[in-house]
């Protein structure tokens, strides 16, 4: 789970990481009681989980109350869905550097992060110039040693009073990973003042999904969510994703699915959205329709294979689910596992079109949409 | 002799009262694994399918001596499980649960390495050798899949094992052991680290992996053929590589980020080692026989 800034800011601050003064608004009226205690020059910062904030052009400046309001309209209106926005006083930079704590699966420890050069993409900075990324392995049992994030200030070129703060930034950083069960903390930039102190520009933390049971601190309510068909998909336990093509996936397993969704690009269609609906999902067909009818396909490809699941419970499941809700668009199938026979004939007295190959069956939905086109 | 589980091999299996755990003793039993006891604290002196019933794996101990422990245990208990097996020194532990957090999958990945043991998973189907035993949760009875064979597989993804396996199998040829790696981002054992156990084992031929994107476990495949630790055939089918950057498909593990973890990637570092990429999980089985 992907925190919003000003939620990673307010953590960050129980941890001694210093962040600019700054207060959340959801509307204008807000705007104008929080701009008194900010001042100016003011940063607007619109409060999405999307990355590439700046170049969207969701992160504004502004130097007046009049400037400050009228881009704060225009940001609350942008398609971007833009609920909240953390309005932060402007600080002096004299430069920006980088740090982050994330997992290193193949050492099985977790890894520190750094570089002298922040704010920029640091992928992009990983492929170009290797070199300038310090890392520092913390074996999870034994925990960050104080030595270990003194080091690291001082490979960043830190010197004095600055260097102990880096430390003390660095170890709050490892502290909230491992308070949080997070996948990754990171603060990019982390702004070198003109005063000689670090400030954290901006601030990400991803807790691990598997660990909500005991990280209950925050909802996955609506607003972590893009569209209203990820959020009831999500609530309903069945992963979904959301595109824009036309052909809607009720697939079985994550690799399944994801190969369903090659295939289709590689015959030249186009996926409406991403569904699965094995494993401990295969008898929530009825549910997994109704999502998959939510998005704008032309044709819906259930596809599955299944392990544990039964391939007639998934065909019954399937002929209910049609029964019900009554698709006004095709549907191709391919369900096969145990009991495949069984299933066969289930979909086949429904009058469904039955493949038994998924590439075949692929084929016939790029087929098929291709005919509703020009047809 | 097939690698990690043969129908000598004896099992132990924590949570064996539960819904799954029982059901599938039961078929695994069918097979044909050796099941000696199992383990579910506060349930000692029940039987499942026969198979005696212990509050712990050390009360266990004290009447039998496993090989290897299977565990139907929830993810929140996971860590608790593998800690209790690898107290009682097992050496190969299969856990199949989804949804093991993140750092507790690193600490029994590092437990495991530093106890010099073996632990496949989680969110996995677990191990099967066809014809002979399994650990987890396989359809062995789809003689169109689980047939038996020369072909070594591991997999990242159980739902796609039955839509490869099956290529294999109608190519004429089978399987012989299927290890199930699994889609979680940090894995207790890795592809490459099986890979000197195929080697090895003189009823593999050829080795099948199934990958996808995200992490770099496909990448360590071709770095083990490179430094020649494995040197037999080798086939790959990668899922995902059409897939949106930053767009996490299904499994946890199935994610580009931090510039790695692409599909394309991973083809070119396998296909610079010698092994050969399928497209499509058809191909699968005609790219073993131009290797074979």
């Amino acid at each position: 789970m992907k925190l919003f800034e000003y939620q990673a800011k307010e953590v960050f601050t129980g941890y001694q990481i210093p962040t600019p003064v700054g207060m959340v608004i959801e509307n204008r009226a807000e705007l104008a009681a929080v701009l008194p205690k900010i001042g100016f020059p003011c940063v607007l910062k619109a409060q999405v989980l999307r990355g590439g904030r700046g170049k969207a052009g969701l992160i504004q400046f502004a130097s007046s109350a009049a400037e400050a309001t009228k881009k704060v309209e225009d940001l609350l209106v942008s398609p971007d869905n833009v609920r909240k926005i953390l309005v932060e006083q402007a600080v002096q930079i004299e430069r920006e550097l980088y740090l982050a704590v994330t997992v290193d699966p193949f050492k099985a420890r977790v890894i520190l992060i750094a570089c002298s050069e922040g704010g920029v993409d640091i992928e992009t900075l990983a492929a170009d110039a290797p070199e300038k990324i310090i890392k520092e392995e913390v074996d999870l049992n034994i925990g960050l040693m104080p030595f270990q994030a003194r080091d690291l200030a001082y490979r960043l070129g830190l010197q004095g009073a600055v260097a102990k703060q880096a430390a003390a930034i660095i170890t709050g950083l490892y502290q909230i990973f491992c308070q949080y069960d997070a996948e990754l903390v990171e603060i990019n930039p982390l702004f070198y003042t003109k005063d000689d102190t670090l400030v954290a520009g901006d601030g990400k933390l991803i807790i691990d999904g598997n660990s909500s049971f005991r990280q209950t601190g925050y909802k996955k309510t609506r607003e972590y969510y893009v569209s209203d068909a990820e959020y009831e998909a999500a609530q309903a336990g069945i992963p979904y994703i959301q595109f824009t093509g036309d052909i809607g996936l009720m697939c079985a397993g994550a690799g399944l699915t994801t190969t369903v969704y090659d295939l289709i690009n590689y015959q030249g269609g186009t996926v409406a959205n991403y569904l699965e609906f094995g494993g401990p999902n295969y008898q929530k067909a009825v549910k997994a329709m109704e999502l998959c009818l939510k998005s704008p396909s032309k044709v819906i490809l259930i596809v599955t294979f299944g392990t544990i699941a039964r391939a007639d419970v998934m065909a019954e499941g399937v002929v209910k689910a049609i029964r019900k809700l009554k698709p006004d668009r095709p549907i191709v199938t391919c369900i096969r596992g145990t009991n495949e026979d069984q299933a066969l004939k289930i979909l086949q007295e429904e009058g469904l079109e039955c493949l038994f190959d998924t590439e075949e069956a692929v084929r016939k939905a790029v087929e098929l949409v291709a005919r509703r086109d020009y047809g | 002799m097939s690698i990690f589980i043969d129908q000598k091999t004896k099992v132990i299996i924590q949570g064996i009262t539960g819904q799954e755990g029982s059901y599938w003793t039961k078929h695994m039993k069918e097979m044909g694994t050796k099941i000696v006891a199992g383990v579910t604290p506060g349930k000692e002196g029940q039987q499942v399918e026969g198979i005696p019933v212990f509050h712990s794996l050390r009360r266990a101990a004290e009447r039998f001596d496993f090989d290897a422990a299977l565990l139907f245990v929830p993810p929140r208990f996971t860590k608790d499980a593998v800690w209790e097996a690898l107290d009682a020194g097992i050496k190969k532990i299969v856990t199949v649960a989804d949804g093991i957090p993140l750092h507790d999958a690193i600490q029994i990945r590092q437990a495991a390495k530093a106890a010099g043991a073996l632990v496949i998973g989680g969110n996995t189907s677990g191990v099967i050798s066809p014809g002979k035993a399994m650990m987890g949760f396989f359809p062995y009875w789809l003689e169109r899949v689980y047939k038996p064979g020369r072909i070594g597989v591991m997999t990242r993804s159980g739902s796609l094992t039955n839509e490869v396996t099956a290529m294999v199998v109608k190519a004429g040829l089978g399987i012989s052991t299927l290890i199930g790696i699994g889609g979680d981002p940090v894995p207790g054992t890795r592809f490459a680290e099986m890979l000197p156990y195929y080697q090895r084992d003189q009823e593999t031929e050829a080795v099948v992996i199934i990958g996808e994107l995200g992490g770099t476990m496909e990448e360590e495949v071709a770095g083990a053929i490179k430094a020649q630790i494995y040197n037999k055939p080798l086939v790959a089918f990668l899922a995902g590589r059409t897939a949106p950057p930053g767009q996490r498909m299904g499994h946890a593990g199935a994610i580009i980020t931090g510039g790695k973890g692409s599909v394309e990637d991973k083809i070119i570092a396998l296909t610079e080692a010698g092994a050969l990429v399928a497209e499509r999980p058809s191909e699968v089985g005609r790219l073993l026989h131009q290797l074979l």
